[in-house]
């Protein structure tokens, strides 16, 4: 009986409508906070520590400690949802006076879910592509990886990524592909490389152009539009101990890395993670209009070429503003441009939920609306009366 | 008189009233301003009438439409001509509106009676300012002081000024009529020359004069503030040009565009107060734009008409009138007095509904396309609101609501429209008509639902303490009133939210960003969602209720201004400055009303007076 009162006290508590509005109210708090927080730490940052988190931390100035001092979106939206079930089921018949509620809360449900699924599937990349150029890639806008490539065939490289959260968990990394294992010294997602003065300490780096390189952590770049320098100390090692070199690798360091091991070119570098694509894009040709007599942009688009062999495609397909290119389960967007309108930049997004909020917006539309004209009908009869 | 003879009445009277400024002949002047006022130009990316960028120029220069010149208001077109065609004169008004010490330290100028200075004033140190302001336009936005904000706003309008006054004719060259027939006189024999194998001495002189020519209209084409010149018939549309374009053009010497005569001829007319000779040639030109570029001409002439006749300042007053009207209604509790007010009220908005209408029609858009068109939208869509509300409880607090939103939202407006043109071009992210009127016209619908339902909340609070008795049955229907407002509020503000999110997913892949502006709205659906399930669990009753809409005037007003605030809090200059504190006040007075609401009984005139 114990069990079965604390269980009926639990769903009562979590179907409770005052569990609603407390969430509510939290969440309202907490999009206050990441907005403010937002002119410091820049959108990506102040989500992450506000919406996409569990507890939103704090930690006093000058000190390692941290404090969980607020529910986070991830933590009150998940309550939200549960609350939101458990309500529906318990408290509110199936009728055709409440059908419309009922369409509201499912509506909303999705939405829900679509944006925990966002926050957990979405993958966003770039792809930068000149005029004439042909590529099948695209790169992360954060994340990094270490590149390890194979570029004997003149024709072809054979490129292998390793994601930066294995540079930072592991110490050693092997691959059976490749004749050597990599020692990571060290991995900093953010630093400041610079020349070694006379008098810095001693480096370890004994290979490539890192050798005269110092480096200081810093911490992560909070703007969105800055980029961070990551660095990585790694050394290739073969099977029997024998060392190829510890090379010092940065996406801030141009020149190319590498080493020549029982007659194979191998190059090293680290840089902004490659999302390889069965398929390809060339550029034919990108446009940025504007209106005549002044530089505010009427257009942007880009012609591009998709090739795809398995699915037999060889189409131009025209990307402009509010008209993205949809492919293979992603998306292809219109977002920038550089090097005198020769370049565009097309942000590339793999979201599987991006229709859930489509589906969602129409059921908590025609939701609300079946509601409020059942309550207006009722309110005009009682009037009458 | 009957009420429905009395309404109608008031309703075409204050209709006729209106109409007025549109409709009256211009004051008779030698010079015919008003045929120069609708010139077509093109200016930013659009062609507008002549009219439309002086008053827009005039106003993000001084603040105002107009210039007091020796005790009279100078029109916007002719402070225009003065600074287009008398520059030296034009020197001399008290343009420009300074209000920052710190900038006026730097001038030298002392903040003594005026804020308002001429541009002589200023050009001693027009070099300082620009290096000043090169140096403070190297900060990033967020960064930068009082000062340099202030000094870049100033350098902005000082450069806006000095383009304006190059753009017929080299400020302070003199006759631009002589200054173009020595032009098509010597270009004949400085080609020639160009061509010839042994050029002769006068020949090399030829060449040269014509090369310091060129140099000066290549000056003119690049600082020119409009484009006048309308593309001879077979020209591509956009192809407008300006004096220095024109004269500039290689093809200028067999054919020159005929409008450089016809403004050449103007400008020597207007420096020599030869009204006669003036309208001549402005006659001439307008004829040639009508036969060549009829179509526009006539959007030219449409909007300056639509300027003319300013709908939107004629509704302000109306349903500030009507406002007062349903105020005496109730001191007096007369009806006919309601009724009239009521008929005000619905001139007012039929005002309002023509000037929409016709910014509609004028860009082509759907209503709201930026923070001005969006401030006129929700004071329409408030009053409609209300008006309509006003059927179901015939008490005159929806009317009242709907005129208090109508008059300062279009206050609001009035303001806005100093930083720029109102029918500006959409950048191209923006430009798509589909969603400008699903979204953008959910969302502002969603502001004006809720600003209604909030000024309900305070006729609520207010009558609770100025009451002489109770009367429980009213207070009822007002808050029955105001859920109404708010169910159909969190209809299209959910509404509007979500189809931003889909937008935003075409455009810019990512459904939601958290970004300041969809966070606000976010805030919104939140709030209203929050007064209906406390409602219908019984947390709050007809009070909380009431409350809680006033605290939605908050939340509205931060989403729709605040949030274009962030970050720039007290370090900014001009209309969001002062905004920022009008938006803090109206904050502070949603708050005390709240606080007057929550008072317990014992305190309330309607308790206290059985």
């Amino acid at each position: 009986m114990r069990r079965n009162d604390a269980l009926s006290w639990l769903i009562d508590a979590l179907s409770s409508l005052r569990l609603t509005l407390v969430c509510l109210i939290l969440l309202m708090v907490l999009i206050v906070a990441c907005t403010l927080a937002q002119v410091q730490l820049g959108t990506h940052l102040a989500v992450e520590r506000y919406i996409r988190a569990l507890l939103v931390w704090w930690s006093p100035e000058g000190s390692a400690l941290r404090v969980p001092v607020f529910p986070g979106g991830g933590l009150v939206g998940g309550i939200l949802l549960i609350n939101l079930m458990f309500a529906q089921f318990r408290r509110l018949e199936l009728s055709w006076r409440k059908g419309g509620l009922w369409i509201v809360h499912i509506g909303l449900a999705l939405l829900f879910i679509g944006e925990f699924a966002t926050a957990l599937f979405q993958v966003e990349s770039n792809m930068a592509i000149e005029e004439g150029q042909t590529k099948s890639y695209s790169e992360d806008y954060r994340r990094m990886e270490l590149a390890v490539v194979d570029d004997t065939d003149k024709e072809f490289d054979d490129e292998r990524g390793i994601p930066d959260s294995l540079l930072k968990s592991r110490r050693e990394i092997s691959d059976a592909s490749l004749p050597f294992q990599l020692v990571v010294h060290a991995y900093h997602d953010n630093a400041a490389l610079t020349r070694s003065r006379p008098g810095s300490p001693p480096s370890i780096v004994t290979a490539g152009v890192g050798g005269g390189m110092s480096f200081e952590p810093l911490p992560p770049a909070a703007g969105d539009n800055d980029q961070n320098t990551a660095v990585a100390v790694v050394e290739p090692v073969l099977k029997n101990g024998t060392s190829l070199g510890v090379f010092l690798l940065s996406n801030g360091l141009g020149a190319p890395q590498g080493f020549i091991h029982e007659g194979r070119s191998w190059k090293l570098a680290l840089r902004l993670r490659h999302y390889q694509h069965p398929f390809s894009l060339t550029l034919k040709d990108f446009r940025h209009d504007l209106y005549p007599g002044t530089d505010i942009p009427k257009n942007f688009s880009s012609l591009v070429r998709l090739k795809d062999p398995r699915a037999g495609d060889d189409r131009d397909v025209l990307i402009y503003m509010n008209s993205p290119l949809r492919h293979d389960g992603l998306t292809f967007y219109q977002a920038s441009f550089g090097k005198n309108d020769t370049l565009s930049i097309l942000q590339v997004v793999r979201n599987p939920s991006w229709t859930l909020p489509y589906l969602s917006c129409a059921l908590v539309g025609l939701g609300l609306l079946w509601h409020f004209a059942l309550m207006l009908r009722k309110s005009l009869r009682e009037r009458s009366t | 008189m009957k009420t429905s003879r009395l309404q109608a009445t008031v309703f075409l009277g204050a209709l006729a009233l209106a109409a007025w400024p549109g409709a009256v002949p211009a004051p008779k002047s030698d010079i015919d301003y008003e045929i120069f006022a609708r010139l077509p130009i093109l200016e930013g990316g659009r062609v507008k009438p002549l009219d439309s960028f002086a008053r827009s120029a005039l106003l993000s220069i001084r603040g105002k439409q107009s210039v007091p010149v020796d005790g009279r208001a100078l029109s916007a077109t002719r402070w225009l001509l003065d600074a287009t065609f008398k520059p030296e004169t034009a020197d001399t008004y008290p343009a420009f509106v300074i209000d920052d010490p710190e900038v006026l330290g730097l001038l030298g100028l002392a903040s003594g009676k005026s804020r308002y200075f001429a541009y002589w004033q200023i050009e001693p140190k027009r070099e300082e300012v620009s290096k000043q302001a090169a140096s403070a336009d190297q900060q990033s936005s967020g960064r930068r002081s009082r000062f340099q904000d202030a000094l870049l706003n100033l350098n902005n309008r000082l450069t806006l000024y000095e383009r304006i006054k190059n753009t017929f004719m080299i400020s302070g060259q003199g006759d631009p009529a002589l200054e173009l027939a020595a032009f098509t006189s010597l270009l004949p024999r400085a080609l020639s020359a160009f061509h010839s194998n042994n050029p002769t001495d006068k020949d090399r002189r030829a060449m040269k004069a014509l090369a310091e020519m060129l140099q000066r209209y290549q000056f003119l084409a690049q600082a020119g503030a409009f484009k006048a010149l309308p593309p001879k018939a077979g020209a591509p549309a956009d192809a407008w040009s300006n004096t220095g374009e024109a004269l500039s053009n290689p093809m200028s010497g067999r054919d020159p565009h005929p409008g450089l005569a016809s403004f050449a001829r103007m400008g020597r007319a207007y420096r020599a107060a030869d009204a006669a000779a003036f309208n001549a040639a402005l006659a001439e030109h307008a004829a040639w734009i009508a036969r060549n570029r009829p179509d526009a001409a006539r959007a030219a002439f449409a909007e300056a008409l639509f300027n003319k006749s300013s709908p939107f300042v004629s509704g302000m007053a109306l349903y500030l009138t009507a406002l007062l009207l349903i105020f005496a209604a109730w001191a007096t509790r007369r009806a006919d007095v309601a009724a009239a007010g009521r008929a005000l009220a619905w001139a007012a908005f039929a005002v309002h509904t023509l000037g929409l209408l016709a910014r509609t029609v004028l860009q082509g858009r759907p209503p709201v396309t930026n923070l001005y068109s969006s401030a006129v939208f929700v004071g329409w869509a408030s009053a409609i609101l209300g008006l309509v509300s006003e059927r179901f409880h015939k008490r005159g607090f929806a009317v009242a609501g709907a005129c208090a939103i109508g008059f300062t939202t279009l206050l609001i407006a009035h303001h806005l429209s100093a930083s720029g043109d109102t029918l500006e071009m959409m950048r191209a992210v923006l430009d798509s008509n589909f969603w400008l009127a699903t979204h953008v016209v959910a969302i502002t619908i969603g502001y004006s639902s809720t600003y209604l339902a909030g000024m309900l909340g305070i006729a609520w609070v207010v009558r609770r303490h100025l009451l002489l008795k109770p009367d429980p049955e009213t207070s009822k229907a007002l808050a029955s009133l105001a859920y109404g407002v708010i169910a159909f509020s969190l209809l299209f503000s959910f509404v509007g939210t979500v189809l931003g999110g889909i937008w935003a997913d075409q455009s810019w892949g990512r459904f939601w960003g958290w970004d300041p502006k969809e966070n606000g709205a976010l805030l919104i659906v939140l709030w209203n969602a929050l007064i209906l399930h406390a409602r219908w669990g019984g947390y709050v009753r007809e009070r909380g209720i009431m409350l809680m809409t006033i605290f939605g005037n908050i939340i509205v007003s931060l989403s729709w201004f605040g949030v274009n605030m962030l970050g720039i809090g007290l370090h900014s200059y001009g209309f969001m400055d002062k905004a920022f504190l009008w938006l803090s006040a109206f904050c502070a007075l949603q708050l005390a009303l709240m606080c007057l609401g929550a008072l317990p009984p014992r305190f309330w005139t309607e308790a206290r007076r059985p």
